[in-house]
């Protein structure tokens, strides 16, 4: 593919060699408008202090529940929002200053996206966006064809998209993000919402879009943790608009792997879940680091994850449940997963900020849409701003 | 009545029920969205300047070419005029129901699953416009009775006649409404025409300006087989006492209240059985949620 | 957050980068009017809401004059007038409070994030309104000159057709600026659309010679560019010449004068409106208000 068609190279400042991107002490913060809880506004940081560094050519994930500051970030480096303080550049292009160099280097593609004007055809929505880029006609419908044949679409693109089903259309979309041949990638949530088929597929295809041209970057934010741990080369856990860690799934692993992760089924003789009280008291228990809670109403049991120092701290955990009145069901020592590297520095899991459609995905367990029976077919899409976690905490243990 | 007819009639009853909660619900996002009153901005755009402007375009083509014409000419437009701001109106109202929640709040689907019957919701969304029409046909009659001289006076109306004139002109506005909502329901998005332009039809097939007998003879029998033409008629003479046409002078007050009646039962039937056939089509096609602006 | 809008100085000297500039934007623009010719011409319906219906709204207002008796020429300036609404009408619903709904749908924030200009976007949606506008205006035309035997006198054809095409252009450029102004806006753009639909016809004399609103009042309607390009056009159609008033105190302004006005006022309203958006654009990026739903 060409690369020259998309964008002019008339920037001679320097840039740092080999970086995607890159932020310095990146911080953003909403004013939100005056209510009748809060008369005056408030401010909510989404960002605060962000530095991150992506080298060109690799898979960059951004993990994180919503309201983690995610699709700020995403957005004030795709240049469709300006940041409070610090900077970001792209390709070595200040987003800020300026912008027009930075289009000229990416696209971005958000799950849950409807885009479109329904009375086109796929073919022809898709020829439209490359239009705004300048890609040439030939090689545009070159790549629509093709691409639409990739994600399983091809007998689609003389439909008019006010035909195709929701899942189709975030096809079509994601199919958008890559026909003007970006240098930088972003995916927003790209699978959120979709089936086990269709986010294989398009997991299948960012990987061999990243193999075709070496120096290709993208930066994917998820919080389906084991799509984190597929693709991404390195992984950033971000939270309430700090990065807590960034490092190879691998390395952020094993940060926690001389330590014992425990997954339990308890539950209580009066059907409820476990309270903030209880959870703390269980967190005090010797050579307890970490417990984290998600309640299952549907089998009336919550599953704990526990971090603890070593095995031995085993007995001491189990007697603090029965302590508390709950009978364990089950115990397992897993693996750690990029979900226990969460609960260890955040002290929650992902899925009490992370509402669901059904309820079913376990992102803990390691499913993702496409993986197993277990689909996480995603909730709401990332906030705006980080909010704060006060309906999360509310929530987080029952 | 058998228990299976009771069930039947508790049922009817139950859908009667939710059918006027749609209404009063829809009432109120109409009026919310559009029409509150409490935005004085609203009320003046919608209530004041839209028709008065209209009023005055009609004011000023008088001005510079009906000189020598006779006053009653000049009264029974301006009332004609007046009361077609319903018309105008709910047509709007109705259609771009459909339009503005299928294609940019994308809330139709929604409204169709909980709606007993869409009809329900539709009418309730045009009576929010009904109630500013109403403001604004007084304000106009008003502006007209005080600035030019028409002679509008609550003494000198014909009510008994004029209510169940209104009465079915309304009815019959709706009803072409409802039969526009079906047309939106399985076309594409045209946007504000729709209704802007089959309102703008109606203005020269029931001769709200001037006598139908102006019209070309092949027209005529169009004119006349419209419920709007009657209403227009009747409202002027229930109005002013006198109407525009020398043709239909020599129909009587019962004669148009008749004719009025038969031909808004006809627009209700029309109306109820192409909308009903649309949604249907609309259900078979996967219209309903169909995004199609531009 | 403190940089001021727009991107560095870059090689404009350079031809190569100005050369691919230009074709990165009108790609653009070729693409989004795309979207409006093939979206307006894909359903037969259209030609009923388009072209037939506002036919007959037109020849509502030639009734009246012709129920007046009023001269012949006041025929053809209705029919020109009722050609015209459809620019005006397209201006208002198609580009003024376009971006409203492109915000809503999240389409905004792709057309941000592409390199091409929004002005391209801009142009885009203006050239293919203004085509399948001109089709509906031409059907009214040409429908209503033969039905009504219209007799045009035209001396000046070609000045004729500048000045039709530099009101189009003058006006696009109003709705350019007026959808750049209401980028940030949401249902106040619908509603100062609203705002702006039956004022307008009656201060630029859509259905009457402007002039008639008197001297003054018809001056101050010249920010509108339909008041000027309408005025040209009926005395250019009817026997006028460059610079002269036509007779009967018919006209504003000579109709060349007009012209060079409406050229200056094409150049204006597009300036205004890059500024604008440019403005606009950085605000809403200070502000995150650019989605409204993401």
């Amino acid at each position: 593919m060409s690369t020259s068609e998309t964008r002019f190279q008339v920037d001679h400042r320097p840039r740092p060699a080999g970086l995607a991107i890159r932020t310095e002490n990146l911080s953003r913060v909403f004013q939100v408008r005056r209510s009748r809880k809060w008369p005056r506004g408030r401010r909510v940081v989404a960002l605060d202090g962000v530095n991150l560094e992506v080298a060109e050519g690799e898979l960059f994930g951004l993990l994180g529940p919503n309201g983690a500051g995610k699709t700020t970030l995403i957005k004030i480096l795709s240049t469709l929002l300006l940041p409070t303080s610090g900077r970001a550049f792209v390709s070595g292009i200040d987003v800020a200053r300026d912008p027009f160099g930075v289009k000229q280097r990416i696209n971005i593609v958000s799950g849950g996206e409807s885009g479109g004007y329904g009375i086109l055809s796929v073919r022809e929505s898709l020829w439209m966006f490359s239009q705004l880029y300048g890609v040439s006609n030939r090689i545009a419908l070159d790549r629509i064809d093709r691409m639409l044949k990739l994600v399983g679409l091809e007998d689609d693109a003389g439909t008019l998209i006010s035909k195709l089903s929701t899942g189709m259309r975030q096809k079509m979309n994601f199919v958008r993000g890559f026909l003007s041949d970006p240098d930088v990638l972003f995916l927003d949530e790209p699978t959120l919402g979709l089936d086990v088929t269709t986010a294989r597929t398009l997991r299948k295809f960012v990987r061999e879009w990243m193999a075709e041209r070496p120096g290709r970057t993208v930066l994917l934010t998820t919080h389906y943790m084991a799509e984190a741990d597929e693709l991404c080369d390195r992984v950033a856990i971000i939270d309430r608009g700090r990065i807590l860690a960034c490092d190879t799934p691998a390395s952020l692993k094993r940060q926690i792997a001389r330590q014992a992760v425990l997954r339990l089924e308890v539950s209580s003789s009066d059907g409820a879940g476990l309270s903030q009280a209880d959870l703390a008291r269980l967190k005090d228990q010797p050579g307890v680091r970490e417990v984290a809670a998600r309640w299952r109403p549907e089998a009336g049991r919550t599953v704990l994850t526990a971090i603890l120092e070593a095995d031995g701290a085993i007995p001491g955990l189990v007697g603090g449940l029965s302590g508390l009145g709950l009978v364990v069901h089950s115990l397992a020592k897993e693996e750690p997963t990029l979900e226990d590297v969460f609960v260890k520095l955040v002290g929650r899991t992902l899925a009490e900020d992370t509402p669901t459609n059904n309820g079913d995905h376990d992102s803990r367990n390691g499913t993702l849409p496409g993986d197993g029976p277990e689909v996480g077919v995603g909730g709401a899409g990332d906030g705006e701003a980080a909010a704060g976690g006060g309906a999360a905490d509310e929530s987080a243990a029952r | 009545m058998t228990t299976s007819e009771a069930a039947l009639e508790g049922k009817r009853r139950t859908a009667v029920g939710e059918g006027v909660r749609i209404f009063k619900m829809a009432a109120w996002l109409g009026w919310q969205a559009e029409s509150n009153w409490t935005d004085p901005w609203l009320f003046v755009i919608y209530s004041v300047i839209k028709p008065v402007a209209g009023t005055l375009i009609l004011v000023l083509m008088f001005a510079v070419a009906g000189r020598g014409s006779a006053p009653e000419l000049f009264w029974a437009s301006y009332v004609g005029n007046a009361f077609y701001i319903y018309v105008g109106q709910l047509l709007w109202g109705i259609s771009w129901v459909v339009l503005g929640d299928r294609e940019h709040f994308q809330t139709l689907k929604y409204m169709y699953i909980v709606s007993p019957s869409m009809g329900w919701y539709l009418v309730g969304r045009a009576a929010a416009k009904f109630f500013v029409a109403t403001i604004a046909v007084l304000i106009v009659l008003g502006f007209g009775a005080w600035a030019l001289g028409i002679p509008v006076t609550v003494r000198g109306v014909d009510w008994a006649l004029f209510w169940p004139v209104f009465l079915l002109g309304i009815v019959s506005t709706a009803a072409l409404g409802i039969l526009l909502a079906g047309v939106s329901l399985i076309s594409s998005n045209h946007g504000a025409m729709a209704a802007e332009s089959l309102s703008g039809a109606l203005y020269l097939l029931a001769g709200v300006v001037f006598p139908v007998d102006v019209l070309p003879g092949w027209l005529q029998p169009v004119s006349l087989a419209l419920p709007h033409t009657y209403w227009m008629e009747a409202v002027r003479r229930a109005v002013l006492g006198h109407g525009i046409s020398p043709m239909l002078q020599q129909v009587s007050e019962g004669q148009i209240l008749l004719i009025l009646a038969l031909t808004t039962a006809g627009m209700v039937l029309a109306g109820g059985g192409f909308y009903r056939w649309a949604e249907t089509l609309a259900r078979r096609r996967g219209l309903i949620d169909q995004v199609t602006w531009n | 957050m403190k940089a001021p809008p727009g991107s560095p100085a870059r090689a404009w000297w350079d031809w190569k980068y100005v050369r691919w500039l230009l074709e990165l934007n009108l790609r653009a623009v070729r693409a989004r009017a795309y979207v409006r010719v093939v979206a307006t011409g894909r359903e037969i319906m259209w030609l009923l809401w388009e072209v037939l219906l506002p036919f007959m709204a037109t020849a509502a207002y030639v009734f009246i004059y012709r129920a007046l008796n009023a001269p012949p020429a006041y025929l053809g300036f209705v029919i020109l007038g009722g050609a015209m609404t459809a620019f005006w009408m397209n201006v208002l619903w198609a580009m003024a409070s376009q971006f409203y709904w492109e915000r809503y749908s999240g389409q905004l924030e792709l057309f941000f994030a592409s390199p091409a200009s929004l002005m391209a976007i801009l142009l885009g949606m203006s050239a293919g309104g203004m085509f399948m506008t001109s089709v509906r205006a031409i059907g009214v035309l040409v429908l209503g000159s033969m039905v009504f035997r219209v007799e045009y006198a035209v001396a000046h054809p070609w000045l004729l057709a500048y000045t039709f095409l530099v009101t189009l252009w003058a006006l696009y450029g109003l709705g350019m600026l007026l959808a750049s102004v209401f980028l940030l806006y949401g249902r106040e753009a619908w509603h100062t659309s609203n705002l702006l639909q039956e004022p307008v016809y009656l201060v630029s004399g859509f259905y009457f010679p402007v002039r008639a609103l008197g001297f003054w009042v018809a001056a101050g309607a010249t920010v509108i560019p339909l008041t000027l390009g309408l005025d040209a056009m009926r005395q250019l159609a009817f026997g006028g010449s460059p610079w002269a008033i036509a007779p009967d105190a018919v006209g504003l302004f000579p109709p060349g004068y007009e012209a060079t006005a409406l050229t200056g006022m094409a150049v204006l309203f597009i300036g205004a409106a890059y500024k604008a958006l440019g403005r606009m654009m950085w605000a809403a990026k200070v502000a995150g208000t650019l989605a409204l739903k993401h």
